[in-house]
């Protein structure tokens, strides 16, 4: 059996506390605020939380392998599933916002506005 | 969770026992799948949503695993990330998740499944794992930077992967390739300390295998370093010798020496002495100081001529031919030379005497040593002696010394490249002497037949044989040779010419010279003998013919210019032109006083030039006492005037002198001109004619000189260089010459002309010089207050 033993740093990221994995994402400046689009396609929307701590955005949730029907086996897995998790820091402190995920052809935006008139 | 005695199991999962490796929480692992039952347990995961399995290293790697106890019995939870499927293989990466008690199979076809227990994580904290936990870092660190050659690993970034030292503890295990046990007893590690303890240990065998590992490597490379090095340096030397174009042209030189020492032929002594230093050559290395010194020295051997001479047949009649055709006049000289020439024919071993040529410059030494060679077809060779004052110029310095080289003889034999030549020792009159040795001493043995055959050249050490060098010494004056030398010497005099020789001399050889040197066509430049007696004359004050040469050649160059203008007639130089041409005369002749007061006499000297008439003046002091000298007057002639005082004031009466004039009066006496130096006893007569003519009042002749040595009793004594003085006395238009006795048989080399035109008197006594100078005084007997 092969045995790799450098391993490539990049695929060494594991929370330390879970065995997801981490989707890709991009982060917008926008007039009133910061729009996360998030790769997570074949992800149900309702299976996805998001949560906001100050300047830390964490999305976490669950992709499903749902194509499974009987008979069927993997020639190959190259897509992530199960459990993911992905935090990132936002350029500032927002301070208030309201909170708003909407999911488009396969991406999650999250849309965070300052809220200036509470 | 709770860890009991009863464990529980809490999770089913397919096992997928793996060879040769474990799996640790929280790392990835590629593996490649291949057997049927792992296969199935493979497929079992990828159909559950969380693609999960135990992977559990195998006890045994040679069996197929049939139950639990074939594999360890804490495994890995393993999550599938990647999967890929090839008929041979299932290509996966699982990353670790938990660790699990694997407690019973629940299933072993197709694949094994089994209960498991969820183990916590051996977390904890402490005093100790922090200890450990650094000891870890610094020993993985030091690990990393030893294996770092290889493995191009950033060290801080990998250890900053692990959030935990448990994980940083799998980690490094992972990276060290450890061997299956190891990596197991890690896996189980139920608490900090212990897996730190284990990787800890780990990590100092590898830094300790690392260490040796690199000891090894770190030699061999030095081993090749060095032999590279030398490699590279050898290269470097071979491309400068090559740009300097040395490399091969060594080798060539030292072949092509050891070529014409085969060739050459040595005396056996010389051949072994040269085979020796030419075996030396062929080791050393180019560079060496020592290899161009033993190839100069070889050289030197190879160029000697050890054997080879000119053929030296010796023909009489030739020879005379020769010498009459360079030289005219010096009669004397080439008889001598013809009679040296004859015995060496006679006898070729006979020890040929050496000749010693002396005489005044320009007199034709050299030219004559020059015809003598060609007079025996032997090559001729110079070696001016002038100035040297060192023994090691002549005999050369060791070997040993830096810069040495063979002495001027060796030289000079060298050049000639026989060993027979004519060697003409220029100046040998003008050798040095300090404190570095005496040049004259090692000429000793040099000249001395029977010594030279194995003369010993410091720098060459081998013996030479210089015997059938045909050696000529020249000199301008004997005095300043040691005594030993000139023993050695058979001294040939050669004096001034007089001035119908040297007329004859120019006619013959100088005129015709210049005229070839000057380009001038022939019969273009006529001097007739009228003018060349007055170039000798009043041009020129020498007893050779170098100035009357210079003269010549000057006319000639002045006729030459015309020549170059176009003109084409012949041109005569009569003695009229010759202040035009070569400004005003340079010396007033030298005529005789008409008319000598009381007390001045006419004497010869002879200098190196020639002769000379000087004049000796002597004046009463009144009041006065003794003898005052004046004129640069050497100890000897000083003597000589003290004696001609004595002689007067001892025998006044025969001379008819009142003895009252020298109480009365003092004497000075002084010899023109002043600034000259002048010595030697053969003033005394003219000392004692001016005396006498001063004492007694009564004027000397004026056309009489006289010569010759003075005793206290009265007595006159030869002296030496009558032909000069004689021709010297002509020149001033001198006609009566009074002369020792004893010097009559030096008239004979008085050119006859001369001898025909002047009358002599040969004195024996005080009363004969007087007789003939002061004839008045004999005959009236006159005396002085």
């Amino acid at each position: 059996m092969p045995r790799d033993r450098i391993l490539p740093t990049s695929m060494f990221r594991p929370p330390a506390d879970s065995l997801g994995w981490q989707p890709l994402l991009d982060i917008y400046a926008v007039r009133d605020g910061w729009l996360l689009k998030v790769d997570l396609a074949g992800v149900r929307p309702d299976e996805v939380t998001v949560t906001i701590v100050g300047r830390r955005v964490t999305v976490r949730g669950l992709r499903r392998d749902q194509s499974i029907e009987e008979g069927c086996c993997h020639y190959r897995m190259e897509i992530s599933y199960s459990r993911f998790e992905r935090t990132v820091e936002l350029p500032d402190d927002p301070g208030p916002v309201a909170v708003q995920t909407e999911s488009r052809d396969g991406m999650l935006l999250i849309r965070i506005r300052r809220n200036t008139h509470p | 969770m709770s860890d009991t005695p009863e464990p529980v199991a809490d999770r089913f999962y397919p096992v997928l026992p793996i060879k040769n490796s474990v799996l640790f929480p929280g790392l990835f692992l590629p593996l490649s799948v291949g057997r049927s039952f792992t296969r199935a347990a493979v497929d079992a995961a990828m159909a559950t949503e969380e693609k999960t399995l135990v992977v559990v290293a195998q006890r045994d790697v040679n069996v197929d695993v049939a139950n639990l106890d074939d594999v360890y019995a804490v495994g890995t939870v393993g999550v599938i990330k990647k999967l890929a499927r090839s008929p041979e293989a299932i290509e996966l990466l699982v990353q670790g998740a938990g660790r699990v008690r694997l407690l019973k199979s629940t299933q072993s076809e197709p694949y094994l499944r089994a209960a498991v227990q969820t183990l916590p994580p051996p977390l904890g904290g402490g005093e100790q794992v922090e200890a450990l936990h650094r000891a870890v870092l610094d020993a993985a660190r030091k690990v990393i930077e030893l294996a770092r050659p290889q493995a191009e690993i950033d060290v801080e970034q990998v250890l900053a992967q692990a959030p935990n030292p448990v994980q940083l503890a799998y980690l490094l295990a992972s990276m060290l390739g450890l061997d299956v046990i190891k990596e197991q007893a890690l896996l189980e590690a139920e608490s900090p300390e212990v897996a730190l303890a284990l990787i800890l240990d780990h990590l100092s065998h590898e830094t300790r295998v690392l260490e040796l590992r690199n000891q090894v490597a770190s030699k061999a490379q030095q081993e090749m370093t060095k032999e590279q090095r030398e490699y590279w340096l050898r290269q470097q030397m071979r491309a400068i010798q090559d740009e300097l174009g040395e490399s091969t042209p060594e080798k060539a030189e030292a072949g092509d020496l050891r070529r014409r020492l085969q060739e050459s032929d040595l005396p056996d002594a010389v051949r072994k002495e040269a085979e020796r230093e030419l075996n030396r050559l062929e080791r050393l290395p180019p560079a060496a100081p020592d290899f161009q010194v033993t190839r100069t020295y070889l050289e030197l051997i190879l160029e000697l001529p050890w054997k080879k001479s000119s053929e030296a047949a010796i023909d009489l009649a030739a020879a005379k031919e020769v010498l009459d055709a360079d030289h005219y006049g010096l009669e004397r000289i080439k008889e001598r030379i013809l009679e040296h020439l004859a015995v060496l024919k006679l006898n070729p071993k006979a020890r040929a005497p050496i000749l010693c040529l002396v005489g005044p410059p320009g007199v034709g030494k050299t030219s004559l040593g020059q015809s003598v060679a060609r007079a025996t077809g032997r090559t001729f060779e110079r070696l001016s002696l002038g100035g040297m004052h060192d023994e090691s110029e002549l005999r050369g310095h060791r070997r040993t010394y830096i810069g040495a080289m063979p002495g001027r003889l060796i030289q000079a034999i060298r050049r000639a490249g026989v060993n027979n030549p004519v060697l003409m020792l220029d100046e040998i009159d003008k050798l040095g002497r300090d404190y570095r040795g005496d040049p004259a001493a090692a000429l000793l043995e040099i000249l001395d037949p029977a010594q030279n055959n194995t003369f010993r050249d410091n720098y060459l050490d081998l013996p030479f044989d210089l015997s059938n060098v045909l050696f000529i010494t020249t000199a301008n004056t004997l005095d300043p040779i040691p005594a030993p030398l000139l023993d050695r010497l058979e001294v040939l005099r050669l004096s001034g010419y007089s001035e119908a020789e040297k007329v004859e001399i120019a006619r013959r050889y100088l005129i015709p010279r210049q005229v070839k040197e000057t380009g001038l066509p022939d019969g273009s430049f006529n001097l007739p003998d009228e003018t060349v007696r007055r170039l000798v004359s009043r041009y020129t004050r020498e007893a050779g013919v170098r100035q009357l040469e210079q003269m010549i050649g000057r006319l000639a160059r002045k006729v030459a210019v015309r020549f170059a203008q176009g003109t084409t007639e012949p041109v005569t130089i009569g003695p009229e032109d010759l202040s035009e041409l070569l400004g005003p005369e340079r010396f007033s002749p030298e005529e005789a006083r008409k008319q000598l007061p009381p007390g001045v006499a006419t004497g010869l000297a002879w200098t190196e030039t020639g002769g000379d008439v000087l004049y000796i003046e002597a004046s009463l002091i009144p009041g006065a006492h003794g003898l005052k000298l004046t004129g640069q007057l050497g100890e000897v002639m000083k003597e000589s005037a003290s004696i001609a005082r004595s002689l007067m004031m001892a025998q006044a009466a025969r001379f008819g002198i009142d003895p009252g004039v020298f109480r009365r009066n003092g004497v000075h006496i002084h010899v023109p001109a002043g600034a000259v130096p002048k010595d030697g006893p053969s003033a005394g007569v003219a000392m004692v004619t001016a005396l006498a003519s001063l004492y007694t009042h009564t004027p000397a002749r004026s056309d009489t000189a006289m010569t010759g040595e003075v005793t206290l009793t009265g007595l006159v004594l030869p002296i030496g260089g009558v032909k000069e003085k004689v021709l010297a006395a002509r020149r001033a238009g001198i006609t009566h010459i009074v002369l020792p006795k004893a010097n009559e048989k030096d008239l004979r080399d008085v050119p006859e002309p001369v001898r025909n035109e002047m009358a002599f008197v040969m004195a024996s006594t005080v009363e004969d010089v007087l007789a003939a100078t002061i004839p008045q005084s004999a005959r009236a007997g006159v005396g002085v207050r």
